[in-house]
């Protein structure tokens, strides 16, 4: 199958999934690039978690998903993190019975024990607030720090692709502008980003790609850049102007891996 | 006679608190509570019996081998009558799979090995009387296995992982950890645990196959008032009910001191569901 | 009309379906009577004795499976029921304590203490979840076992008891093979009714969907307390004749073995039915008779054949014997409803009132999910409710239903404060709902299902059903028509006989809304009722809520759905961390720029 060197990291095509018999996403088509940091919009019950846990390997899908250059369909969250791809789940859910070191180290577990500190070390220094509490109990972090250790978790495996549910979600502002300034550490340092959040301003701030997802299917993609942005993502999510949001779409086209034919 | 209660209670007690604490690993590990918790214990008596008594190995080898026979019999538990049911939404599947391999496995042992109670060999060459090995080995059991878990829960990345797939194991597998692997590796040492108990507790036990219903039920007493999952709460209550059930023996005779500890038991579940130490769970709707 | 005779039609095939599968159903059970009744003629004495046996097993067992295969509950020691009974009965005859009974007197008296002992085994499982539970009825069996062993004077201890002797012409072996039989075949039958009537599925839905029985007003205590009587009645029934075919009677008759054998016969069997136990009863007495070389190991077989279920055909024989639900359902059937027939289908409520919260505040650990809730329901308008997750939606639906208590404020039907953690209450007061995820019972049919719903309507009892009396079979009647009614409503009706787990999703979401029309609610709670249907399936959902709310009933919808709330509701009210963000017609909501911020964030 011939692969073009234009390929995107993330390369997600014809994706459906859902939970049981209810389908939540339908042909679900989306691409982050290498370094790229891409936000991931929509009203609630659009599908956006659905689409991380498929990505990652969390729920079975049908479809397609390369990441690397790699195929990773039927792949689990084990394999996933194996190859650079780091899911952080919504809801800030760290191990609240163990301290916020063991919480990191438990993300090096399958490193080799010399390198397990050096790992931690790294994660904690752009979080200094949690490295000054590492010995304390995650359970008696706040949501915030919750969240701060859960992305350092994710941070951990070196990411070559972070995913991110809506870190946001319950967080003072203050602490919101902190975890963002951290991803917008992340994305100078090369490391690509798919961000799902609630909070459209501050992600289109950060953004440099925006996919809109609304009743399962990708209805708005576009470069952060362009007028008028804001309004027709309003549009989108309440689906007053869905034709039209179909046709710019299409007209973008979707990206796919340029040259050859598309097969498995 | 308070010496003798004490003694035989304590002793007692230390091998219900241990099937409790193998009640609670496997529990910890799948959210599951299986019937082959009390099987174990008796195979950790008959295998010792076998190996040691009747094939004469040494004490060292044929407890080696109890435990590591015993060990296979908890990851085959995960792997037929466990993960198998976990994917199903019928919660009540679990119990009969449970319930069907410990049933196999006491059948078999009543047939192959013995339906009457044979003697379990003395492990050391001291002699009888006092504070009696037969007594202090179920204590001495009991403290390496509550210490040791201390031990692997705080020191070792492994036990740490326990913990985390106890709490969320859904977090667990998102952050990569090998979580099925995990789990058999728990059904594993749930399988240890509840040998030991069974081979430190042979002499009082004796090696026979209807330690198994028996061991289900007493072992499961201190899990039900300390609390799912909670080890410290099982060894305190399995000492507890050890006590209870050796002074109702003296005062109101063997057969009655069972319907008084039955009793009690019904009597503390109805009034706080939970155990003694757990915390009342909100309902889902 | 056109109409109203389509639906005729329709409930005449269903009905002549019904009938033609009734005479299917009936078939084995008849069956097996002939060869039961004639069985003298081409079996010898052995045989007989082993009939005989099965025959008393299948009374104990008959019983047995509303508590098992029934209401689902994992009484494994059952055991203790078969001991009491038979120690009851033979001590009695026998005058150790009292001078002597006629065998029938004891017999009688020991089904008196069977039903009170039966309640007294059963009752924790009202309070403990499933594998305590499981663990008390097997402490039970212990103690019973022991306390037999243990009361010399009255039981023999070790030594035991002679059973009774019942007389001419039942004490002779065939003679008492046929009283066995009578008695088998007489539970076979009661419990069939059982097992039809609105209590048998009164039993499933405690099973597999406990949540959405509470909502169709199903008491789980009551029903739960009536089986246990029953069937601790009909084990120490089973005892007595167990007595008698032993002739003598020791403790170390009553194996845990034993106990493992009724279980085991259930859930090969099959939960929820009749005939699979009674398949898996024969079949465990009769193996041991063929498996000669291998009776010492038949627990172990029993152990294995029950583990060989579980994971391969956890339905059991009845799922096995259940031709009619392999044939393939027509794949993506549209689901078209018909809101013309719902005249029919509700009354014209005479409710004057509106359904409201008052302040309402509902805290969970010291967070408020809801504060200050001001919300009013009125009849025949469509009030929709909406907001991001986590605002507070679902609280309220569940603090209308009766599952959480208001930390302050109340809620009110027609002026009246809701009772609190009543859930089974509404019902009654003519509140339904669905729910986000729906919840029926799997393996039984839609129109089990939806007959599920009518439950509390029904008017005869726990006895009548039993003995299929005149005002149980009128039950039965009202509520097939009334169920196939909003079947066809909802547009279903040619699903009625299919097994709930087959069925699209899509379709699921319908049988939750035929259940909840069956009790014509004056207020109708939809949790996300879209979530997962197609564009067109939306609409036409959207247009039966329309036409439920202008037939009197006021409905509550709970959607994500913009476009569903924005084209059907009369008022919606839009929720955002707990409170009321804002409140009006859907044409004010939507300029509204605190909610299209709320929805988009920042």
């Amino acid at each position: 199958m011939p692969i073009s060197a234009a390929e995107p990291l993330l390369w997600v095509a014809g994706l459906s999934a859902g939970y049981g018999k209810i389908g939540v996403l339908r042909d679900i088509d989306l691409t982050v690039g290498a370094g790229e940091l891409v936000a991931l919009l929509g009203p609630n019950g659009a599908g956006k978690t659905t689409l991380l846990r498929a990505v990652s390997g969390l729920l079975p899908c049908s479809g397609q998903v390369r990441f690397a250059g790699r195929n990773l369909a039927g792949a689990g969250p084990r394999e996933t993190v194996r190859a650079g791809l780091v899911h952080v789940l919504e809801g800030h859910r760290v191990f609240t019975q163990l301290t916020a070191c063991d919480n990191l180290l438990l993300a090096a577990y399958d490193l080799p024990r010399a390198e397990r500190a050096a790992r931690v070390e790294e994660a904690l220094a752009l979080f200094p607030e949690i490295a000054a509490r590492r010995h304390d109990r995650a359970g008696a972090f706040s949501g915030g720090q919750q969240q701060m250790l859960a992305v350092a978790q994710g941070l951990v495996h070196r990411p070559r692709l972070l995913m991110l549910d809506e870190p946001s979600a319950g967080l003072s502002p203050m602490l919101v502008d902190r975890v963002f300034a951290v991803l917008g550490q992340l994305r100078k340092s090369g490391t690509a980003v798919l961000l799902v959040e609630q909070l459209i301003e501050k992600a289109l701030a950060l953004a440099d790609r925006v996919y809109a997802l609304a009743r399962g299917a990708i209805v708005l993609q576009a470069a952060t850049r362009e007028v008028d942005l804001p309004h027709r993502l309003e549009r989108a999510y309440f689906g007053l102007d869905h034709t039209g949001a179909q046709a710019e779409s299409n007209e973008r086209g979707n990206a796919r891996p340029s040259g050859g034919v598309v097969s498995s | 006679m308070v010496e003798s209660i004490v003694s035989y209670g304590l002793g007692i007690g230390c091998i219900y608190a241990l099937i409790g604490v193998t009640y609670n690993v496997m529990f910890s590990a799948s959210r599951v509570f299986s019937f082959t918790a009390g099987t174990l214990g008796m195979l950790g008596g008959v295998l010792g019996s076998l190996f040691i008594a009747r094939l004469g190995m040494p004490v060292v080898v044929g407890f080696a081998l109890t435990l590591a026979a015993s060990a296979l019999f908890g990851v085959l538990t995960e792997i037929v009558a466990v993960r198998p049911v976990l994917k199903s939404l019928e919660q009540h599947l679990y119990v009969l799979s449970t319930l069907a391999l410990a049933l196999m496995t006491q059948q078999f042992t009543a047939i192959e090995w013995s339906t009457e109670p044979q003697p379990f060999p003395r492990l050391f060459d001291i002699a009888r009387g006092g504070f009696d090995q037969q007594f202090w080995l179920p204590m001495l059991a009991c403290m390496v296995v509550v210490v040791g878990l201390e031990l692997l829960y705080r020191y070792t990345l492994v036990g740490r992982a326990f913990l985390a797939i106890s709490e969320d194991n859904y977090a667990a597998r998102a952050l990569g950890l090998p979580e099925r692997a995990l789990r058999t590796a728990s059904y594993a040492l749930a399988g240890v645990i509840g040998a030991l108990a069974g081979f430190a507790g042979g002499e009082m036990l004796l090696a026979f196959f209807a330690n198994a219903p028996m061991l289900t039920f007493y072992g499961f007493v201190p899990v039900a008032l300390g609390g799912m999952g909670n080890n410290r709460g099982a060894v305190v209550a399995g000492l507890l009910l050890g006590l209870f059930q050796q002074a109702a023996n003296f005062l109101v005779g063997g057969l009655f001191a069972s319907v008084a500890v039955f009793t009690m038991f019904i009597i503390v579940l109805l009034a706080r569901p939970e155990g003694l130490a757990g915390m009342a769970a909100e309902r889902r709707v | 009309m056109m109409d109203m005779s389509t639906v005729r039609l329709q409930s005449t095939r269903a009905a002549a379906f019904g009938s033609a599968s009734t005479i299917g159903a009936a078939l084995p059970f008849l069956l097996l009577l002939t060869i039961g009744a004639t069985l003298p003629l081409f079996a010898g004495g052995y045989w007989g004795l082993i009939a005989t046996r099965a025959c008393v097993y299948w009374v104990l067992v008959a019983g047995l499976n509303l508590v098992v295969g029934f209401a689902g509950q994992i009484a494994i020691g059952w055991v203790a029921l078969l001991t009491l009974g038979a120690y009851t009965t033979s001590v009695l005859a026998a005058g150790n304590v009292m001078p002597p009974f006629p065998p029938y007197v004891a017999l009688a008296i020991a089904a008196g203490v069977g039903a009170v002992f039966g309640v007294i085994i059963g009752l924790p499982a009202l309070r403990l979840r499933t594998f305590y539970f499981a663990i008390t009825t097997l402490g039970f069996a212990t103690i019973v076992t022991q306390v037999a062993l243990a009361w010399q004077s009255v039981t023999g201890g070790g030594v035991g008891v002679p059973g009774p002797i019942l007389p001419e012409p039942f004490s002779s072996p065939w003679g008492f093979y046929y009283f066995c039989f009578a008695l088998a075949a007489i539970c076979t039958w009661m419990t069939a009714n059982i097992a039809a009537s609105r209590f048998g599925r009164a039993l499933t839905a405690i099973r597999d969907a406990e949540v959405a029985a509470e909502a169709c007003g199903i008491a789980k205590p009551a029903l739960l307390v009536t089986v246990f009587l029953f069937s601790g009645a009909l084990a120490a029934i089973a005892g007595g004749l167990f007595a008698v075919l032993q002739s003598y009677i020791t403790p170390d008759a009553f194996t845990f073995d034993l106990s493992l054998l009724f279980f085991i016969a259930i859930l090969i069997g099959g939960r929820g039915s009749v005939l699979g136990p009674l398949l898996g009863t024969i079949l465990l007495t009769f193996l041991p008779e063929f498996a000669a070389p291998l009776v010492a190991w038949s627990t172990f077989l029993y152990a294995v054949l029950l583990l060989v279920i579980v994971l391969v055909v956890p339905g059991g024989i009845a799922e096995m014997l259940d031709f009619r639900n392999r044939r393939p359902l027509e794949s993506n059937r549209a689901i078209i409803p018909r809101p013309d027939l719902l005249p029919r289908l509700l009354d014209a409520n005479v409710n004057a009132g509106a359904l409201t919260l008052e302040q309402v505040a509902v805290s969970f650990g010291g967070v408020r999910a809801i504060d200050g809730l001001d919300l009013a329901i009125q009849p025949r308008q469509v009030h929709g409710l909406i907001g991001p997750n986590g605002s507070g939606k679902t609280t309220v639906l569940n603090v209308i239903s009766g599952y959480y208590a208001p930390l302050a404020g109340v809620a009110k039907l027609n002026g009246v404060a809701l009772p609190v953690h009543a859930q089974h209450s509404r019902a009654q007061l003519r509140i339904a709902r669905t729910f986000q995820t729906p919840r029926l019972i799997g393996a039984a049919s839609v129109l089990h299902n939806v007959m599920i719903g009518g439950t509390i309507d029904g008017r005869g009892s726990f006895a009548e059903s039993l003995l299929s009396l005149p005002r149980h079979r009128r039950d039965e009647a009202a509520l097939h028509e009334q169920a196939m009614l909003a079947l066809t409503t909802v547009g279903l009706e040619q699903l009625a006989p299919a097994r709930v787990d087959r069925l699209p999703h899509s379709a699921l979401r319908f049988v939750e809304i035929a259940r909840a029309l069956m009790l014509r609610p004056a207020f109708l709670l939809l949790d996300e009722p879209a979530a997962g249907l197609s564009a067109e399936e939306i609409r036409r959902l959207g247009a039966l809520i329309v036409a439920v709310a202008r037939q009197g009933a006021g409905v509550l919808l709970v959607e994500h759905h913009a476009d569903l709330i924005f084209d059907i509701c009369d008022h919606i009210t839009v929720l955002n961390l707990g409170r009321i963000l804002a409140a009006g017609t859907p044409t004010e909501i939507r300029s509204h720029r605190e909610v299209v911020n709320a929805y988009l964030g920042g």
